[in-house]
């Protein structure tokens, strides 16, 4: 069966807006990058996979098809919401191991820079029916969570104030980044308070742009640098998040989608000791309390562990380096958050990360989140492909 | 290019919609304006009651069969304070929790009346113990899910 | 271990063609249609690891309204993918999966509710902001334009008040067809109220293994045509051309051979271009095509009902159905091999050809 290599990263830089750039430039700009790093011309490409979420964050339905490149390929929009970057990467794996494709370029484009408030846009997620009249949002959903995780495992405001930090200060190295803020936990703690418990700088910003990789199939690898696709899973749970807090096993906050994509992709990628085999990981979670729903999902700890494993952080070099690029608390372009983890991770494979570069990253694992974490990706990178 | 001057159009995204509630949501509601009471269906499979009401199970992808009135009280499972303003909602700041009533398997989110608010901390500490809680209804229920909201016992 | 891809069959397969059906909300639609493909193909829930659906924000009324339709279709610890295009495409994004080894079996669903949106606004949105919108263009107008453009091109008009008989008595007599309610858009020249779609509330489903069964998916194709309508020759649909001929390239054998032809076209004009455009027409023949030939959408087409993006799997449904002999009164005699197509925006840019065969 084929095996999958990223061999091209494109990235525009995240920013509020782009008022210098039409939506289908900011797509080019990004594809270009990640054609030219390829070695590739368009026309070599087999299939290209568009992902953009909602249509009401860009004010134009369809967007995607602007962006259109090459002549008579296949072509395809994903829409998974925050997961959509990643989608886009699977089923652009999938032609190829299908045998269908050699290349495929896949791209995610975010365009909110042209909605005046997002958080009008993400309260219409919710369910016309039942859940309109209600302050619904992202925000409060985070918060919702935050408050279990207190709750249950202990722990405290302090943890999410250093987590956002930790993010902040990475982001000071990634140029992309939207947000390029010199904060402390405690400038975290003292920033208002969105809905408690979470306060304004463990939230992510309003990015736009654009983030496209380039896909193929080993035997189009070469003399090219490859950041192998080892594990690719992706899981959907049930929507109503009121039905996950007493559900036997696996409550609102212990991330059982993650968790079952995690145990997948790791099984295909040889991964028994995350812990030690993972080097970097490029978590989407949009708000900082949100990581602590991660690691024991990705088995990096178990969950009443988890604030020792936020303070430990800062001083155990053996643990996995968490969003070396800053992650969403620096940029947020909500349809190519994803991918924007997976290019970051393939970027530490193939050591082509700048400033922001972790030493002897063998194996990454970029993870997804979208809805109110009901759908779940993660993909693990790696500079070997799989025996 | 520099000299040019970039232009941005503005535009207003509003498209009507009209949602067709079912039959089995606009069950629920009338229970609500008629009966004031909250119901729950029953999947034959996992058995679980799930409020609100719906037709099918999606963990089992079976239809549900009975009907069951849950509640009034119930467990404040999670929640968060709000301080932002929402359109048609009192000002902030406000609790909006999840609940799960006494019979129901799944937990429905509302508002929560009853606790003092000027220490927000102080207040998140007595919350963020499953407090218990009742339901109650407005005056004039009109069949929508804000007929009702949870009151702190 | 071999390498070769699995073949891929369909099994089970679900329609449901209404209008306004107040007593179910959307995603009891959903469920009902997805229960039944399930049901119909005769395997275990449990075998099912895998939800691919075909849906638009835009046209369910929220955003990532997969949130609560994925449940409705199977999505619960599942593998699901939403791709917001055409039906066929997302079908065919199932099928490489299964020739992936990454599923064993999937569900592959699609709809949308005329009756819950404004077609025509959505279509507008859909358009450039700044080079389109202003002149309120949609779809409907882009098809008026394609058929001004083909008979300009020499298309041979004289069948179309016959193919626009044959396709609403099609509808009638199509078991799955549209029988009350639904709307017909307004029609811009050169197009008049018989070569309108009838907008209706579609759901569909089915689901796809690699063990063998009664139809067999014998080639994909898929291809696009440039953004600006301005770049197209409108006359003819180049993408669907090159997908169809994809498609029948890998089934290895030519359109001749084809029983039945099921084309996703918003218009009668359309559903004609298509015929030349997977090659049962000469260039300029396909209204005569619509008129006279059996093997041209049987379904009645558009006019059975139509809400993008359903399309492309609601074509294939009825050319499954009439392979497996199950299409009742319109069932074109001793079926084995048919086309089904589906397209998507804007205005009909990409194209999906699927060749199915009966085992």
């Amino acid at each position: 069966m084929s095996q999958v290599a990223i061999v091209g990263v494109g990235q525009t830089p995240y920013r509020r807006s782009h008022p210098e750039k039409s939506s289908r430039e900011l797509i080019w700009w990004a594809a270009k990058e990640a054609l030219n790093d390829a070695g590739l011309g368009i026309d070599a490409i087999d299939v290209i996979i568009a992902g953009v979420a909602p249509d009401a964050l860009a004010g134009e339905v369809s967007v995607e098809r602007s962006g259109m490149m090459g002549i008579g390929k296949p072509f395809i929009r994903v829409n998974t919401g925050g997961v959509t970057g990643s989608s886009a990467v699977f089923a652009g794996a999938s032609y190829i191991k299908a045998g269908r494709a050699k290349a495929v370029l896949v791209f995610a484009l975010e365009r909110m820079g042209q909605a005046s408030s997002s958080q009008q846009v993400f309260n219409t997620i919710f369910d016309p029916v039942y859940e309109k009249d209600f302050p619904l949002t992202t925000i409060t959903m985070a918060a919702l969570r935050a408050s279990m995780l207190m709750r249950l495992y202990g722990y405290a405001p302090r943890h999410w104030a250093e987590i956002a930090a930790r993010n902040a200060q990475a982001a000071r190295k990634n140029p992309l980044a939207h947000l390029h803020n010199d904060i402390t936990p405690e400038d975290v703690l003292k920033s208002p308070l969105l809905a408690w418990p979470i306060h304004r700088y463990e939230a992510c910003p309003m990015s736009e742009g654009a983030c496209a990789l380039v896909l193929v199939d080993k035997s189009l690898v070469g003399n090219r640098k490859p950041a192998w696709i080892q594990g690719a899973a992706s899981t959907s749970d049930s929507y109503a998040m009121g039905d996950r807090i007493r559900r036997k096993g696996a409550t609102l906050v212990d991330l059982l989608s993650l968790s079952m994509s995690a145990k997948r992709a790791y099984a295909e990628a040889g991964v028994t000791k995350p812990v030690k085999e993972i080097r970097v990981a490029e978590l989407y979670s949009a708000f900082s309390s949100a990581e602590a729903m991660a690691y024991p999902a990705l088995g990096f700890c178990e969950s009443a562990d988890g604030p020792r494993f936020v303070e430990a952080q800062a001083t155990d070099k053996s643990l996995p380096v968490f969003n070396p690029s800053g992650g969403p608390q620096g940029a947020n372009p909500v349809s190519a958050t994803a991918m924007v983890r997976i290019a970051e991770a393939a970027l530490q494979v193939r050591q082509m990360a700048g400033a922001r570069q972790v030493d002897g990253v063998e194996r990454a694992v970029a993870t997804g989140q979208g809805g109110a974490t009901q759908f779940s990706t993660v993909c693990v990178v790696g500079n070997k492909p799989n025996t | 290019m520099s000299d040019v001057e970039l232009v941005s159009i503005p535009g207003l995204w509003a498209f009507n919609y009209n949602y067709f509630a079912g039959a089995n949501a606009s069950r629920f509601f009338n229970e609500l304006k008629v009966n004031r009471r909250i119901m729950g269906t029953r999947c034959p499979s996992c058995e679980r009651v799930l409020v609100p009401a719906r037709g099918f199970c999606d963990a089992c992808m079976e239809y549900t069969t009975d009907w069951k009135a849950v509640g009034p009280e119930g467990t404040l499972e999670t929640f968060t304070i709000v301080a932002t303003q929402f359109p048609g909602l009192p000002k902030p700041p406000l609790v909006m929790a999840y609940v799960t009533l006494d019979g129901a398997d799944t937990a429905l989110i509302n508002l929560v009346y009853g606790m003092d608010l000027s220490d927000i901390d102080a207040a998140a500490q007595k919350l963020n113990k499953l407090p218990r809680v009742t339901t109650r209804f407005v005056d004039d229920p009109k069949g929508r899910i804000t007929d009702f909201s949870f009151q702190l016992l | 271990m071999t390498d070769k891809r699995p073949a891929v069959y369909i099994e089970g397969i679900a329609v449901d063609i209404g209008w306004a059906d107040a007593t179910r909300s959307l995603t009891e639609m959903i469920f009902s249609t997805t229960r039944r493909a399930i049901d119909e193909g005769k395997k275990s829930l449990d075998t099912i690891d895998s939800v691919v659906l075909a849906a638009h924000d835009m046209v369910d009324g929220r955003s990532l309204s997969s949130m609560v339709t994925g449940p409705a279709a199977g999505s619960y610890l599942r593998d699901e993918t939403r791709y917001s295009d055409d039906g066929a495409a997302a079908f065919a994004a199932a099928v490489t999966r299964i020739e992936a080894k990454e599923s064993t079996r999937s569900i592959v669903a699609a709809w949308g509710r005329a009756s819950e949106h404004d077609v025509e606004a959505v279509a507008r949105a859909t358009f450039d902001p700044f080079f389109a919108s202003p002149f309120g263009i949609d779809e409907l107008q882009v098809a008026a334009m394609r058929a001004q453009a083909w008979m300009r091109m020499g298309g041979d008009v004289a069948a179309r008040a016959e193919a626009g008989q044959r396709r609403i008595a099609a509808a009638r007599a199509n078991p799955r067809a549209l029988k009350v309610g639904g709307r017909h858009p307004v029609a811009s020249y050169p197009l008049n109220e018989a070569d309108m779609p009838r907008w209706a509330d579609i759901a569909v489903s089915l689901t796809i293994s690699a063990e063998p069964s009664a139809v067999r998916v014998a080639g994909i194709g898929q291809s696009s045509e440039p953004y600006w309508i301005g770049d197209r020759k409108l006359g003819r649909l180049a993408g669907l051309e090159q997908a169809a001929q994809r498609a029948l390239s890998e089934a290895g054998f030519g359109p001749e051979q084809l029983d039945v032809v099921e084309i996703d076209g918003l218009t009668l004009f359309d559903e004609a271009i298509g015929m030349e455009a997977v090659g049962i027409a000469q260039r300029g023949g396909g209204m005569r095509s619509m008129a006279t030939d059996p093997r041209s959408n049987p379904s009645g087409g558009a006019a059975a009902g139509y809400c993008a993006p359903a399309m492309g799997l609601a074509r294939i449904v009825e050319a499954v159905m009439q392979l497996q002999g199950q299409a009742g009164t319109i069932q074109v005699p001793r079926a084995r091999r048919a086309l089904a197509t589906g397209s998507c925006v804007v205005a009909a840019q990409t194209h999906t050809a699927i060749v199915l065969e009966a085992t």
